[in-house]
């Protein structure tokens, strides 16, 4: 992978959510078919670099389904389909042409029930970085310890390796595929409700986790819980019906809401 | 009991007032559910202790040494025969492997939710519980016809045919309970779908798919009608290029079971027990390793 333009920049990750940072992925326009049924309906979003931004909303409004168009996860289901733009640094990346292998390798996912392959830790980590690079086993072994590091599991594996991922906990196994993730090195990760799998200990990890990556990636989250997202973002959609409520600053969205529906929904009297 | 005068709401019901009829009846299920699984289980035993008094009492070093005997002669033993079944069950399962492993593979990876794969997979049941005679005639008319010749190619081709629909079928079950979470997985990283099938999903059904091997390898090892039309057999070591016919187990029993000659018949048992604890033993080993998956 070539260096990408981010590179170049100064770390923003610590500026106040009101600034306006660099747009990274812009939703244009985008309306989402599960046969017939209209489950996203023009959805316009932008996400920023290096910033955490929470989509919020109750079941069934479509949050998850349009984080599934970011890496066109989607496509494998024949039944479903994308109309409009969205733009990963200016290419619409629902572009027929679009190698969906290269698109994926840079914008990773995580989903909701941790996924480890069945084969050893160290192949998780490395079945990424196989894809898109041929490294000698040196360079390898570091680049898996790196990612494992970065994943705060390194520690809690080092001496087990070549033992199976699935016989990691569960808090675990979800950090095994955030080190799977970012071993790729993305542009941006998705997190599709990351911990609502999860004990409040593994939950609160990941949570630090995902604060401590915001430094280096663009982050989208789906959760359920609204202090997760308070917590964690910096900007927060609020979904409804598969449209965009209310977009903006975390801090603002949850203060003082415009539409009267984010407020109902984020003081709990519905969803 | 006390229905007629409610009871104070503080009070508790009295014990016993569950029906006595419900409580009967479920005597009356658990009893005559395990009785006839004890009739079963006895029928199975039967025909194992039958095996193995029978079949035991003419086991000899002989019966693994020696060639099977022609009519009237002394001894002999079943050599040629065990051989013969091996080579065939081998040849056999090693060409429904791949096709019925890849076919299965079709229908849950590549062809999930298109006709093909939906008319593919009813006609594979519909093969899975075919008359195996029938697919003996089949091939004697595709290759034993033709070829003029009764020959192991085809008693394999025939034992292949039957394993077929069984790896088919298991395969596509053992891929299908794979979470489609981990196929999504994969492909999120950026992997191909051929890519997340051989080191993901295969992976992850391993075990479920090695099981349907070892059980249609435990099924076709019996099989008896398919090989009439097609490897015959033979009382003598059949040709290495397996043309004619082929000494097999199977078709050894039947005809020695019914023959006049005592050496025949004891051989006949010793060849059902023989072919009886191999499949026994296949089959342990499948569930062992299906089990070991599901505990992992």
């Amino acid at each position: 992978m070539s260096a990408s333009p981010i590179r170049t920049q100064s770390i923003i990750g610590h500026m106040d959510a009101d600034d306006r940072a660099r747009v990274r992925l812009a939703v244009k326009d985008l309306n989402f078919y599960y046969n017939t049924f209209h489950g996203l309906k023009n959805v316009n979003l932008n996400f920023y670099d290096r910033q955490v931004t929470a989509l919020i909303g109750p079941s069934g409004c479509g949050k998850s389904t349009l984080l599934r168009t970011f890496n066109r996860i989607y496509s494998l289901y024949p039944e479903q389909r994308a109309e409009g733009q969205i733009l990963l640094d200016g290419r619409n990346i629902l572009d027929p042409s679009i190698d969906l292998n290269e698109l994926r390798s840079r914008i990773g996912m995580v989903f909701q029930k941790p996924t480890p392959f069945p084969m050893s830790i160290y192949d998780n980590v490395a079945f990424g970085l196989r894809l898109i690079e041929r490294l000698p086993k040196a360079d390898m072994d570091e680049r898996v310890e790196s990612a494992l590091r970065r994943s705060a599991l390194w520690d809690e594996v080092k001496d087990k390796l070549k033992q199976s991922g699935m016989g990691l906990s569960g808090g675990q196994q979800q950090r095994l595929c955030i080190a799977r993730t970012i071993a790729q090195k993305p542009e941006v990760i998705l997190f599709d409700e990351p911990t609502s799998a999860l004990d409040p200990i593994s939950t609160g990890k990941i949570e630090e986790l995902i604060e401590q990556l915001r430094g280096e990636f663009t982050i989208a989250i789906v959760t359920h819980n609204m202090q997760q997202a308070a917590r964690i973002s910096q900007f927060t959609t609020f979904m409804y019906l598969g449209e965009v409520v209310e977009f903006g600053p975390t801090e603002r969205i949850f203060m003082t809401p415009e539409k009267k529906r984010t407020q109902d929904y984020i003081t709990g009297r519905f969803g | 009991m006390n229905a007629a005068s409610p009871l104070p709401a503080d009070t508790p019901p009295a014990w016993g007032r569950v029906r006595a009829s419900r409580r009967i009846a479920d005597r009356i299920l658990k009893v005559s559910a395990t009785l006839f699984s004890l009739i079963s289980v006895v029928v199975l035993f039967w025909i194992l202790g039958m095996l193995l008094v029978q079949g035991g009492t003419s086991l000899s070093l002989d019966v693994f040494t020696k060639i099977t005997p022609g009519p009237g002669s002394e001894g002999g033993g079943l050599v040629n025969a065990i051989a013969g079944s091996l080579v065939l069950t081998l040849l056999g399962i090693a060409v429904a492997t791949p096709v019925g492993v890849l076919a299965g593979t079709y229908l849950v990876e590549y062809g999930r939710g298109s006709i093909l794969a939906a008319v593919i997979g009813f006609l594979n049941d519909v093969l899975l519980s075919a008359p195996s005679i029938l697919i003996g005639l089949f091939v004697y008319t595709l290759v034993v016809q033709p070829m003029g010749t009764y020959s192991g190619w085809a008693g394999a081709i025939a034992l292949a045919i039957i394993a077929l629909p069984v790896i088919v079928r298991t395969t596509a079950d053992m891929l299908g309970l794979v979470p489609s979470t981990l196929r999504e997985a994969g492909a999120a990283l950026g992997a191909p779908t051929s890519l997340v099938t051989q080191r993901v999903t295969w992976r992850a059904a391993k075990a479920g798919i090695v099981t349907g091997i070892l059980l249609a390898l435990a099924r076709i090892a019996g099989e008896t009608a398919p090989l009439l039309f097609t490897a015959l057999n033979n009382n003598f070591w059949f040709s290495p290029s397996l043309m004619g016919g082929v000494s097999n187990l199977p078709v050894t029993i039947f005809q020695f079971a019914s023959a006049p000659y005592e050496n025949w018949r004891q051989l006949a048992w010793a060849g059902a027990l023989i072919i009886t604890v191999t499949i026994l033993l296949i089959s342990i080993v499948a569930r062992y390793a299906l089990r070991k998956d599901i505990v992992r």
